[in-house]
Protein backbone atom coordinates (compact mmCIF):
# COMPACT_ATOMS: atom_id res chain seq x y z
CA UNK A 1 0.00 0.00 0.00
CA UNK A 2 1.02 3.14 -1.00
CA UNK A 3 2.26 5.61 2.20
CA UNK A 4 0.49 8.77 0.68
CA UNK A 5 -3.19 8.53 0.33
CA UNK A 6 -4.37 11.22 -1.73
CA UNK A 7 -8.02 11.13 -0.33
CA UNK A 8 -8.36 15.11 -0.24
CA UNK A 9 -10.55 16.04 -2.65
CA UNK A 10 -9.75 19.74 -4.75
CA UNK A 11 -12.43 21.30 -1.97
CA UNK A 12 -13.60 24.64 -1.73
CA UNK A 13 -11.14 27.29 -2.02
CA UNK A 14 -8.07 28.72 0.51
CA UNK A 15 -10.15 31.36 1.80
CA UNK A 16 -12.64 29.42 2.70
CA UNK A 17 -10.89 26.92 4.68
CA UNK A 18 -10.48 27.42 8.81
CA UNK A 19 -6.45 26.47 7.83
CA UNK A 20 -5.11 26.44 5.01
CA UNK A 21 -1.59 24.93 4.59
CA UNK A 22 0.85 24.44 1.58
CA UNK A 23 4.12 22.91 1.32
CA UNK A 24 5.15 23.96 4.79
CA UNK A 25 8.61 23.06 6.18
CA UNK A 26 10.04 23.96 8.96
CA UNK A 27 13.73 22.93 9.47
CA UNK A 28 15.44 23.70 12.99
CA UNK A 29 18.61 25.96 13.22
CA UNK A 30 20.51 22.45 14.21
CA UNK A 31 19.77 20.61 10.89
CA UNK A 32 16.22 18.84 11.54
CA UNK A 33 13.42 18.96 9.30
CA UNK A 34 10.55 18.56 11.43
CA UNK A 35 7.75 19.46 8.51
CA UNK A 36 8.75 18.48 4.75
CA UNK A 37 6.40 20.13 2.71
CA UNK A 38 3.10 19.42 4.85
CA UNK A 39 -0.51 20.44 2.66
CA UNK A 40 -3.29 20.51 4.33
CA UNK A 41 -7.02 22.07 4.21
CA UNK A 42 -9.68 22.09 7.21
CA UNK A 43 -13.16 23.38 6.31
CA UNK A 44 -14.81 25.96 8.39
CA UNK A 45 -16.86 24.00 10.74
CA UNK A 46 -15.00 20.88 10.71
CA UNK A 47 -13.73 19.16 13.42
CA UNK A 48 -10.30 17.79 12.33
CA UNK A 49 -8.08 15.32 13.38
CA UNK A 50 -4.43 15.49 13.64
CA UNK A 51 -2.95 12.01 14.51
CA UNK A 52 0.63 10.89 14.27
CA UNK A 53 3.43 9.22 16.53
CA UNK A 54 5.41 11.37 19.15
CA UNK A 55 7.91 13.27 17.23
CA UNK A 56 5.97 13.20 13.75
CA UNK A 57 5.32 17.30 13.70
CA UNK A 58 1.85 17.75 14.92
CA UNK A 59 3.16 20.02 17.70
CA UNK A 60 5.87 22.14 15.39
CA UNK A 61 2.55 22.44 12.40
CA UNK A 62 0.31 23.56 15.35
CA UNK A 63 3.58 25.83 16.47
CA UNK A 64 3.81 27.21 13.06
CA UNK A 65 0.36 28.47 12.34
CA UNK A 66 0.40 30.01 15.79
CA UNK A 67 2.98 32.14 15.36
CA UNK A 68 5.41 29.81 18.13
CA UNK A 69 7.70 28.68 15.60
CA UNK A 70 8.93 30.36 12.22
CA UNK A 71 8.20 28.46 9.11
CA UNK A 72 11.44 28.16 6.87
CA UNK A 73 9.16 27.93 3.85
CA UNK A 74 5.22 27.46 2.71
CA UNK A 75 2.01 28.83 3.02
CA UNK A 76 -0.41 28.97 6.19
CA UNK A 77 -3.42 31.11 5.43
CA UNK A 78 -6.40 31.25 8.58
CA UNK A 79 -9.99 32.03 6.95
CA UNK A 80 -7.81 33.25 4.49
CA UNK A 81 -5.61 35.52 6.57
CA UNK A 82 -1.47 34.88 6.05
CA UNK A 83 -0.14 33.52 8.95
CA UNK A 84 2.84 35.24 8.69
CA UNK A 85 2.26 38.55 7.00
CA UNK A 86 -1.24 39.23 8.30
CA UNK A 87 -0.22 37.24 11.88
CA UNK A 88 -2.63 39.60 14.17
CA UNK A 89 -5.85 38.92 11.84
CA UNK A 90 -4.92 35.31 11.55
CA UNK A 91 -3.87 34.83 15.14
CA UNK A 92 -7.12 37.21 16.41
CA UNK A 93 -9.35 34.37 15.34
CA UNK A 94 -7.21 31.32 16.69
CA UNK A 95 -7.67 29.94 20.04
CA UNK A 96 -4.96 27.31 21.17
CA UNK A 97 -4.59 24.92 23.91
CA UNK A 98 -1.12 23.11 24.13
CA UNK A 99 0.01 20.06 24.90
CA UNK A 100 2.12 21.23 28.08
CA UNK A 101 0.74 23.29 31.43
CA UNK A 102 1.79 26.47 30.15
CA UNK A 103 0.60 28.73 32.64
CA UNK A 104 1.60 31.80 34.53
CA UNK A 105 2.65 31.02 38.45
CA UNK A 106 1.94 34.57 39.20
CA UNK A 107 -1.12 34.56 37.76
CA UNK A 108 -4.66 33.55 39.53
CA UNK A 109 -6.84 31.70 37.84
CA UNK A 110 -9.13 34.64 37.12
CA UNK A 111 -6.16 36.91 36.04
CA UNK A 112 -5.36 34.28 33.53
CA UNK A 113 -8.27 34.46 31.51
CA UNK A 114 -8.23 38.25 32.15
CA UNK A 115 -4.92 38.81 30.40
CA UNK A 116 -5.78 36.52 27.87
CA UNK A 117 -8.70 37.98 26.62
CA UNK A 118 -6.21 41.29 27.14
CA UNK A 119 -3.82 39.90 24.67
CA UNK A 120 -6.84 39.94 22.08
CA UNK A 121 -8.23 43.37 22.73
CA UNK A 122 -10.87 42.57 24.81
CA UNK A 123 -13.12 45.34 26.59
CA UNK A 124 -13.34 45.55 30.35
CA UNK A 125 -16.75 44.57 30.57
CA UNK A 126 -16.59 41.64 27.98
CA UNK A 127 -13.87 40.18 29.83
CA UNK A 128 -15.74 39.80 33.11
CA UNK A 129 -18.62 38.65 31.50
CA UNK A 130 -16.86 35.42 29.52
CA UNK A 131 -14.56 35.13 32.94
CA UNK A 132 -17.44 34.52 34.68
CA UNK A 133 -19.07 32.09 31.98
CA UNK A 134 -15.99 29.84 30.95
CA UNK A 135 -15.05 29.56 34.79
CA UNK A 136 -18.73 27.98 35.65
CA UNK A 137 -18.39 26.31 32.23
CA UNK A 138 -15.43 24.84 33.43
CA UNK A 139 -15.93 24.23 36.92
CA UNK A 140 -13.34 26.49 38.26
CA UNK A 141 -15.50 29.03 40.23
CA UNK A 142 -14.31 27.80 43.15
CA UNK A 143 -10.78 28.75 42.41
CA UNK A 144 -11.08 32.04 40.74
CA UNK A 145 -8.19 33.72 43.37
CA UNK A 146 -6.34 30.54 43.81
CA UNK A 147 -2.64 30.72 41.96
CA UNK A 148 -2.28 28.56 39.20
CA UNK A 149 0.74 26.49 40.52
CA UNK A 150 -1.44 25.60 43.53
CA UNK A 151 -4.17 23.87 41.21
CA UNK A 152 -4.13 19.94 40.33
CA UNK A 153 -2.80 18.60 36.92
CA UNK A 154 -6.89 18.48 35.83
CA UNK A 155 -7.66 21.62 36.94
CA UNK A 156 -4.60 23.41 35.30
CA UNK A 157 -5.71 21.20 32.15
CA UNK A 158 -9.42 22.65 32.45
CA UNK A 159 -7.80 26.64 32.85
CA UNK A 160 -5.51 25.69 29.52
CA UNK A 161 -8.91 24.93 27.91
CA UNK A 162 -10.97 28.40 29.12
CA UNK A 163 -7.85 30.24 27.97
CA UNK A 164 -8.01 29.06 24.77
CA UNK A 165 -11.83 29.99 24.43
CA UNK A 166 -11.97 33.38 26.21
CA UNK A 167 -11.32 35.30 22.76
CA UNK A 168 -14.33 33.37 21.26
CA UNK A 169 -11.72 31.86 18.61
CA UNK A 170 -13.08 30.67 15.08
CA UNK A 171 -10.43 28.15 14.72
CA UNK A 172 -9.95 25.67 17.96
CA UNK A 173 -6.70 23.83 18.42
CA UNK A 174 -6.44 21.32 20.95
CA UNK A 175 -3.06 19.95 21.36
CA UNK A 176 -3.25 16.34 23.22
CA UNK A 177 -6.03 18.05 25.38
CA UNK A 178 -7.11 14.61 27.64
CA UNK A 179 -3.36 13.50 28.32
CA UNK A 180 -3.08 12.83 31.72
CA UNK A 181 -7.00 14.32 32.30
CA UNK A 182 -9.72 12.01 34.40
CA UNK A 183 -12.93 10.51 32.91
CA UNK A 184 -15.11 13.15 33.80
CA UNK A 185 -13.24 15.91 32.61
CA UNK A 186 -12.73 14.37 29.25
CA UNK A 187 -16.53 13.21 28.71
CA UNK A 188 -16.75 17.11 29.89
CA UNK A 189 -14.69 18.30 27.25
CA UNK A 190 -16.14 16.70 24.15
CA UNK A 191 -19.25 17.23 24.79
CA UNK A 192 -18.45 20.85 25.27
CA UNK A 193 -16.47 20.97 22.46
CA UNK A 194 -18.85 19.07 20.35
CA UNK A 195 -21.37 21.20 20.92
CA UNK A 196 -19.24 24.30 20.02
CA UNK A 197 -18.50 22.65 17.02
CA UNK A 198 -21.90 22.51 16.27
CA UNK A 199 -22.28 26.36 16.91
CA UNK A 200 -19.74 27.10 14.01
CA UNK A 201 -16.52 26.64 15.68
CA UNK A 202 -13.96 24.78 13.44
CA UNK A 203 -11.77 22.42 15.70
CA UNK A 204 -8.03 21.37 15.05
CA UNK A 205 -7.60 17.83 17.40
CA UNK A 206 -4.27 16.09 17.86
CA UNK A 207 -4.98 13.06 20.62
CA UNK A 208 -3.51 9.59 20.49
CA UNK A 209 -6.64 8.32 21.88
CA UNK A 210 -7.81 7.00 18.19
CA UNK A 211 -11.24 5.81 19.51
CA UNK A 212 -11.80 9.42 20.01
CA UNK A 213 -11.21 10.89 16.90
CA UNK A 214 -12.91 8.27 14.89
CA UNK A 215 -16.22 9.20 17.01
CA UNK A 216 -15.52 13.02 16.93
CA UNK A 217 -13.38 14.24 14.09
CA UNK A 218 -15.37 14.53 10.51
CA UNK A 219 -11.75 13.98 9.03
CA UNK A 220 -8.34 12.58 9.91
CA UNK A 221 -5.01 13.11 8.44
CA UNK A 222 -2.41 10.81 9.73
CA UNK A 223 1.09 12.82 9.93
CA UNK A 224 4.91 10.46 10.33
CA UNK A 225 8.29 12.26 9.79
CA UNK A 226 7.06 15.17 9.11
CA UNK A 227 4.90 14.83 6.48
CA UNK A 228 1.09 13.97 5.84
CA UNK A 229 0.91 10.36 4.69
CA UNK A 230 -3.20 10.07 3.98
CA UNK A 231 -6.06 12.11 4.93
CA UNK A 232 -9.82 11.66 4.65
CA UNK A 233 -12.93 10.56 6.66
CA UNK A 234 -12.19 8.01 9.25
CA UNK A 235 -14.53 5.30 6.62
CA UNK A 236 -12.20 6.57 4.01
CA UNK A 237 -9.21 5.54 5.35
CA UNK A 238 -10.07 2.73 7.24
CA UNK A 239 -10.92 1.45 4.11
CA UNK A 240 -8.00 2.66 1.92
CA UNK A 241 -5.96 0.71 4.31
CA UNK A 242 -8.09 -2.37 4.20
CA UNK A 243 -8.68 -2.21 8.21
CA UNK A 244 -11.66 -1.78 10.40
CA UNK A 245 -10.95 1.19 12.18
CA UNK A 246 -8.76 4.38 12.56
CA UNK A 247 -6.47 2.70 15.32
CA UNK A 248 -5.45 -0.46 12.88
CA UNK A 249 -5.08 2.23 10.08
CA UNK A 250 -2.86 4.10 12.45
CA UNK A 251 -0.59 0.69 13.00
CA UNK A 252 -0.53 -0.05 9.54
CA UNK A 253 0.54 3.21 8.91
CA UNK A 254 3.58 2.99 11.48
CA UNK A 255 3.90 -0.46 10.49
CA UNK A 256 2.70 -1.85 13.64
CA UNK A 257 0.11 -4.22 12.64
CA UNK A 258 1.14 -7.24 15.18
CA UNK A 259 -0.23 -4.40 18.01
CA UNK A 260 -3.76 -4.63 16.56
CA UNK A 261 -6.41 -5.16 18.95
CA UNK A 262 -7.82 -8.47 16.81
CA UNK A 263 -4.72 -9.65 16.63
CA UNK A 264 -4.12 -9.77 20.68
CA UNK A 265 -6.99 -10.75 21.02
CA UNK A 266 -6.52 -14.12 18.69
CA UNK A 267 -3.37 -14.31 21.08
CA UNK A 268 -5.44 -14.80 24.36
CA UNK A 269 -7.89 -16.91 22.71
CA UNK B 1 -9.82 52.56 24.06
CA UNK B 2 -9.08 50.82 21.42
CA UNK B 3 -7.79 47.08 20.76
CA UNK B 4 -4.42 47.59 20.65
CA UNK B 5 -4.78 49.69 23.17
CA UNK B 6 -5.95 47.25 25.66
CA UNK B 7 -4.14 44.79 24.83
CA UNK B 8 -0.70 46.71 25.18
CA UNK B 9 -2.26 47.92 28.95
CA UNK B 10 -3.08 44.09 29.47
CA UNK B 11 0.79 43.10 28.70
CA UNK B 12 1.87 46.09 30.80
CA UNK B 13 0.18 45.30 33.36
CA UNK B 14 0.77 41.75 33.24
CA UNK B 15 4.37 42.82 34.03
CA UNK B 16 3.64 45.75 36.88
CA UNK B 17 1.27 42.84 38.60
CA UNK B 18 4.26 39.84 38.57
CA UNK B 19 6.85 42.74 40.57
CA UNK B 20 3.93 43.64 42.90
CA UNK B 21 2.54 40.12 43.72
CA UNK B 22 6.43 39.63 45.54
CA UNK B 23 6.77 43.41 46.26
CA UNK B 24 8.50 42.36 49.98
CA UNK B 25 11.17 40.94 47.01
CA UNK B 26 11.08 43.27 44.49
CA UNK B 27 10.52 46.97 46.19
CA UNK B 28 11.26 46.20 49.55
CA UNK B 29 14.17 44.59 49.61
CA UNK B 30 16.03 47.56 46.81
CA UNK B 31 14.22 50.02 48.70
CA UNK B 32 15.98 48.49 52.20
CA UNK B 33 19.40 48.13 50.42
CA UNK B 34 19.62 51.58 49.14
CA UNK B 35 18.76 52.95 52.51
CA UNK B 36 21.42 50.88 54.26
CA UNK B 37 23.94 52.79 51.39
CA UNK B 38 22.93 56.09 52.68
CA UNK B 39 23.25 55.59 56.19
CA UNK B 40 26.55 53.20 55.80
CA UNK B 41 28.27 55.53 53.47
CA UNK B 42 26.14 58.56 54.35
CA UNK B 43 25.75 58.97 57.93
CA UNK B 44 28.57 56.63 59.26
CA UNK B 45 31.53 56.96 56.47
CA UNK B 46 30.24 60.55 55.89
CA UNK B 47 30.68 62.22 58.95
CA UNK B 48 34.52 61.04 58.33
CA UNK B 49 34.92 61.77 54.79
CA UNK B 50 32.81 65.79 55.06
CA UNK B 51 32.96 67.29 51.51
CA UNK B 52 33.61 66.24 48.10
CA UNK B 53 33.58 69.34 45.51
CA UNK B 54 32.10 71.55 48.38
CA UNK B 55 29.25 68.96 48.67
CA UNK B 56 28.29 67.04 51.85
CA UNK B 57 29.33 63.50 51.25
CA UNK B 58 25.87 61.92 51.58
CA UNK B 59 24.24 64.34 49.21
CA UNK B 60 26.64 63.73 46.73
CA UNK B 61 26.31 59.99 46.71
CA UNK B 62 22.80 60.15 47.21
CA UNK B 63 22.27 60.67 43.03
CA UNK B 64 23.84 58.12 42.34
CA UNK B 65 22.12 55.73 44.71
CA UNK B 66 18.82 56.75 43.18
CA UNK B 67 20.39 56.33 39.95
CA UNK B 68 21.57 52.96 40.85
CA UNK B 69 18.15 51.96 42.19
CA UNK B 70 16.21 52.77 38.99
CA UNK B 71 18.66 50.49 36.53
CA UNK B 72 19.63 47.59 38.63
CA UNK B 73 15.85 47.29 38.90
CA UNK B 74 14.48 48.15 35.71
CA UNK B 75 16.85 45.41 34.54
CA UNK B 76 16.69 42.68 37.16
CA UNK B 77 12.76 42.80 36.49
CA UNK B 78 12.98 42.78 33.02
CA UNK B 79 15.61 40.23 32.55
CA UNK B 80 14.20 37.67 35.15
CA UNK B 81 10.39 38.65 34.21
CA UNK B 82 11.11 36.86 30.48
CA UNK B 83 13.82 34.53 31.29
CA UNK B 84 11.00 32.95 33.91
CA UNK B 85 8.19 32.83 31.61
CA UNK B 86 10.25 31.08 28.91
CA UNK B 87 10.68 28.55 31.64
CA UNK B 88 7.50 27.98 32.16
CA UNK B 89 6.32 28.47 28.54
CA UNK B 90 4.07 31.17 29.73
CA UNK B 91 5.43 33.58 27.56
CA UNK B 92 3.35 31.24 24.65
CA UNK B 93 -0.02 33.05 25.67
CA UNK B 94 1.91 36.33 24.91
CA UNK B 95 3.82 35.14 21.66
CA UNK B 96 0.55 33.67 20.28
CA UNK B 97 -1.84 36.78 20.36
CA UNK B 98 -2.24 39.42 18.11
CA UNK B 99 0.97 41.62 19.64
CA UNK B 100 3.50 42.87 17.30
CA UNK B 101 7.09 42.27 18.07
CA UNK B 102 7.06 46.30 19.11
CA UNK B 103 4.00 45.63 21.47
CA UNK B 104 5.64 43.11 23.34
CA UNK B 105 9.46 44.57 23.34
CA UNK B 106 7.80 48.07 24.98
CA UNK B 107 5.22 46.47 27.16
CA UNK B 108 7.98 44.09 28.49
CA UNK B 109 10.57 47.01 28.90
CA UNK B 110 7.80 49.12 30.73
CA UNK B 111 7.52 46.47 32.99
CA UNK B 112 11.35 47.02 34.45
CA UNK B 113 10.99 51.00 34.12
CA UNK B 114 7.79 50.96 36.20
CA UNK B 115 9.45 49.08 38.91
CA UNK B 116 12.67 51.32 38.69
CA UNK B 117 10.84 54.09 38.61
CA UNK B 118 8.71 53.13 41.98
CA UNK B 119 12.09 52.46 43.91
CA UNK B 120 13.80 55.34 42.57
CA UNK B 121 10.94 57.28 43.99
CA UNK B 122 10.78 55.64 46.90
CA UNK B 123 14.36 56.24 47.64
CA UNK B 124 14.00 59.88 46.46
CA UNK B 125 11.20 60.59 48.85
CA UNK B 126 12.56 58.82 52.06
CA UNK B 127 16.31 60.63 50.89
CA UNK B 128 14.37 63.71 51.09
CA UNK B 129 13.04 63.17 54.60
CA UNK B 130 16.98 62.52 55.80
CA UNK B 131 19.03 64.70 54.05
CA UNK B 132 18.46 68.38 52.12
CA UNK B 133 18.52 67.09 48.16
CA UNK B 134 18.52 69.79 45.90
CA UNK B 135 17.13 69.61 42.08
CA UNK B 136 19.45 71.82 40.35
CA UNK B 137 18.67 71.24 36.88
CA UNK B 138 15.21 69.56 36.54
CA UNK B 139 15.25 70.08 32.49
CA UNK B 140 18.69 67.65 32.54
CA UNK B 141 17.32 65.41 35.45
CA UNK B 142 13.87 64.23 34.34
CA UNK B 143 15.52 63.08 30.69
CA UNK B 144 18.48 61.72 31.99
CA UNK B 145 16.90 59.67 34.72
CA UNK B 146 14.05 58.21 31.65
CA UNK B 147 17.12 57.64 29.43
CA UNK B 148 18.80 55.54 31.95
CA UNK B 149 15.69 53.64 33.06
CA UNK B 150 14.97 52.67 29.35
CA UNK B 151 18.39 52.23 28.62
CA UNK B 152 19.09 49.44 31.14
CA UNK B 153 14.94 47.92 31.04
CA UNK B 154 15.87 47.31 27.22
CA UNK B 155 19.49 45.70 28.64
CA UNK B 156 17.12 43.54 30.85
CA UNK B 157 14.74 42.74 27.91
CA UNK B 158 18.03 41.51 25.89
CA UNK B 159 19.91 39.44 28.51
CA UNK B 160 16.17 37.87 29.39
CA UNK B 161 15.53 36.78 25.76
CA UNK B 162 19.26 35.73 25.41
CA UNK B 163 19.56 33.68 28.52
CA UNK B 164 18.46 29.92 29.13
CA UNK B 165 19.74 29.70 32.37
CA UNK B 166 19.39 31.96 35.51
CA UNK B 167 23.09 31.25 35.92
CA UNK B 168 23.35 33.79 32.82
CA UNK B 169 21.73 36.26 34.28
CA UNK B 170 23.47 36.21 37.20
CA UNK B 171 26.42 36.44 35.25
CA UNK B 172 25.47 39.45 33.73
CA UNK B 173 24.10 41.23 36.96
CA UNK B 174 27.36 40.41 39.15
CA UNK B 175 29.84 40.46 36.83
CA UNK B 176 29.09 43.34 34.36
CA UNK B 177 26.13 45.34 35.92
CA UNK B 178 26.91 45.65 39.53
CA UNK B 179 31.34 46.60 38.92
CA UNK B 180 29.79 49.17 36.03
CA UNK B 181 27.87 50.79 38.18
CA UNK B 182 29.93 50.40 41.67
CA UNK B 183 33.02 51.37 39.95
CA UNK B 184 31.18 54.39 37.72
CA UNK B 185 31.44 56.95 40.19
CA UNK B 186 28.02 56.54 42.92
CA UNK B 187 30.61 56.33 46.09
CA UNK B 188 33.78 59.00 44.78
CA UNK B 189 34.35 61.48 42.51
CA UNK B 190 36.56 60.10 39.67
CA UNK B 191 38.56 63.41 39.71
CA UNK B 192 40.12 61.85 43.00
CA UNK B 193 40.79 58.37 41.54
CA UNK B 194 45.05 57.93 40.98
CA UNK B 195 46.04 56.98 37.59
CA UNK B 196 45.38 54.73 35.63
CA UNK B 197 42.30 54.28 37.25
CA UNK B 198 41.09 57.40 36.83
CA UNK B 199 41.48 57.03 32.84
CA UNK B 200 39.88 53.94 32.74
CA UNK B 201 36.80 55.11 34.56
CA UNK B 202 36.46 57.61 31.46
CA UNK B 203 35.52 54.39 29.57
CA UNK B 204 33.02 52.72 31.94
CA UNK B 205 29.51 54.48 30.19
CA UNK B 206 27.88 54.09 33.82
CA UNK B 207 30.40 57.14 34.79
CA UNK B 208 28.62 59.54 32.56
CA UNK B 209 25.21 58.26 33.27
CA UNK B 210 26.16 58.99 37.18
CA UNK B 211 27.24 62.26 36.32
CA UNK B 212 24.33 63.76 34.28
CA UNK B 213 22.05 62.52 37.00
CA UNK B 214 24.21 64.20 39.79
CA UNK B 215 24.03 67.21 37.69
CA UNK B 216 20.39 67.06 37.86
CA UNK B 217 20.20 67.11 41.36
CA UNK B 218 23.64 68.99 42.64
CA UNK B 219 24.57 71.03 39.40
CA UNK B 220 27.98 69.23 39.56
CA UNK B 221 29.47 67.76 36.61
CA UNK B 222 32.60 65.61 35.79
CA UNK B 223 31.84 65.04 32.42
CA UNK B 224 30.36 67.33 29.53
CA UNK B 225 26.69 67.00 30.34
CA UNK B 226 25.34 67.53 26.96
CA UNK B 227 27.59 65.09 24.93
CA UNK B 228 26.82 62.62 28.09
CA UNK B 229 22.93 63.17 27.35
CA UNK B 230 23.32 62.91 23.58
CA UNK B 231 25.34 59.42 23.91
CA UNK B 232 23.24 58.12 26.64
CA UNK B 233 20.14 58.74 23.87
CA UNK B 234 22.25 56.99 21.40
CA UNK B 235 23.35 54.32 23.20
CA UNK B 236 19.32 53.48 24.25
CA UNK B 237 18.37 54.22 20.74
CA UNK B 238 20.69 51.82 19.76
CA UNK B 239 20.25 48.91 22.08
CA UNK B 240 16.22 49.24 21.58
CA UNK B 241 16.84 48.83 17.90
CA UNK B 242 18.65 45.62 18.59
CA UNK B 243 15.64 44.31 20.52
CA UNK B 244 13.44 45.12 17.92
CA UNK B 245 15.26 43.39 15.74
CA UNK B 246 15.59 40.38 17.95
CA UNK B 247 11.88 40.57 18.95
CA UNK B 248 10.92 40.79 15.07
CA UNK B 249 12.98 37.79 14.46
CA UNK B 250 11.86 35.29 17.29
CA UNK B 251 15.21 35.06 18.87
CA UNK B 252 15.09 32.51 21.58
CA UNK B 253 11.50 33.39 22.09
CA UNK B 254 9.75 31.90 19.02
CA UNK B 255 11.21 28.27 17.41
Amino acid sequence: MSNHLALDGAGPPANERALHIEELVKRYPTGVEALRGVSLGIESGGFFGLLGPNGAGKSTLIHCATGLAQPTSGTIRVFGHDAIGDYAEARQVVGLAPQELNLDWFLTVEETLDYHAGYFGMPKRERRDRTRELLETFSLTAKRDERTRTLSGGMKRRLILARALMHRPRLLILDEPTAGVDIELRLELWHYVQRINREGTTILLTTHYLEEAEQLCDRVAFINEGQIVAQGSSAELTSAYGVTNLEDAYLALVGRQELSRSQLEGLVS
Amino acid sequence: MSTAQIRFLTLWRREVNRFMKIKKQTIGAPLLETFLYISVFGAALGSRIGELHGIDYVVFVTPGLIMMAWSTNAFANNSSSILQQKFQGAIQDQLSSPASPLELLLAFALGGFTRGFLVAALTFIAASFLIDLPVDHILVLIPALFLVGFFFSQLGVLVGVRAEQFDDIALAQTFVLQPLIFLGGVFYSASLLPEPFQTLTYFNPVYYMINLIRYGFLGYSEASVALSLLALAAATVALFAVNLRLFSRGYRLRA
